[in-house]
């Protein structure tokens, strides 16, 4: 369960934004999570909820913005929604590159 | 308040990863970082790889493992350097780990470093190390439909290797349905079939090695 190294990176980011803009209380974080990346959301919660205990993050709120896998053709320049994770151009010969799907990325903090 | 961040939140490992890259670069060593299920044969495949390539290339291992020392005990009867990792219940390696085991080997005399990650096939997809190339070891036991559950970790594999083909007649495991998925995620990836048993693919992957050393 690599969730509760997920949950402390955001969380090293979240302390970080908070002591930067003096914040005393954060109320909720909002991520961007690839659709090919392996996180286990519940686990993420569970986590987050375990690390952020008698924190200024304590009961927050995490928001997860699925981001969808998408590739480019590397033949006929298309870019297209990856399928069944299949990285074969539908159009073409060529081969899709990924462009987005693997995202781990803290997008926002609401803190008070 | 809203405040944007977009900040990468496995940014801590990844740089660290990256240092161990280009150390690990200026010392010419090439890193493999080893994957794949509990059982899936990844020790045995490297106990083999030692035999085969260890009088031709000086290499060393990092054994990653939840609690024991079983794997590097079973290493170092190769007479091949080993450092021991315990994550103490971790599900993967991560780079700074990594970081501290490389100062326990002595980089100058050696051109390859295997790492072997915690058997698993999720987390440690997710943690560049600061390797060159990722290779998974999936067994015929596991079954041909693995590739599809568990994209990720063959995606961001350069090399997959079949392993135990020599057990494939007893199992309903479709060989050619495994190939296809892979390529399908994976187009480029390259698929080695080994039989740790008996030696089957073991000069493949050793060629493989070979022709990817820096030096």
């Amino acid at each position: 369960m690599h969730e509760m190294a997920i949950a402390e990176g955001i969380l090293k980011i979240a302390f970080d934004c908070a002591e930067e803009n003096f914040s005393k209380k954060i109320n909720r974080i909002t991520l961007q999570i690839g659709e090919m990346s392996g996180v286990e959301i519940e686990a993420l919660n569970l986590s987050f909820e375990v690390l952020t205990k008698k924190t200024i993050a304590e009961g927050a709120e995490l928001e997860i913005k699925k981001i969808p896998i998408v590739g480019e053709c590397n033949k006929c320049g298309k870019i297209f929604h990856v399928e069944h994770y299949n990285f074969f151009c539908p159009e073409c010969d060529g081969i899709l590159i990924l462009k987005s799907g693997r995202e781990l990325q803290v997008e926002s903090i609401d803190m008070e | 308040m809203k405040i944007e961040v977009m900040k990468n939140i496995l940014n801590e490992n990844e740089k660290i990863a990256e240092e161990n890259r280009n150390f690990f670069k200026d010392k010419k060593v090439f890193v493999i970082n080893l994957m794949g299920s509990p059982g899936s044969g990844k020790t045995s495949l490297l106990e083999l790889t030692l035999k085969k390539l260890k009088n031709e290339i000086k290499m060393a291992v990092i054994e990653g493992d939840l609690f024991t020392a079983k794997d590097a005990e079973r290493i170092e009867r190769h007479n091949v350097p080993v450092i021991q990792i315990n994550t103490a219940g971790g599900c993967h390696l991560d780079a700074a780990m990594i970081k501290r085991a490389a100062q326990n080997l002595n980089l100058d005399e050696l051109d390859l470093v295997i790492v072997e990650n915690v058997g698993n096939l999720v987390c440690p997809a997710e943690f560049d190390v600061g390797e060159n190339v990722k290779a998974v070891v999936l067994s015929i036991t596991e079954g041909d439909d693995k590739p599809l559950k568990y994209p990720l970790i063959f995606k961001e594999s350069a090399v997959a290797i079949l392993n135990k083909t020599d057990i494939l007649k007893f199992t309903n495991f479709n060989l050619e349905s495994a190939r296809e998925d892979l390529t399908t995620i994976h187009p480029n990836i390259k698929i080695i079939e080994t039989s740790c048993t008996n030696g089957e693919g073991l000069n493949e992957w050793c060629e493989w090695i070979k022709n990817n050393l820096m030096r």
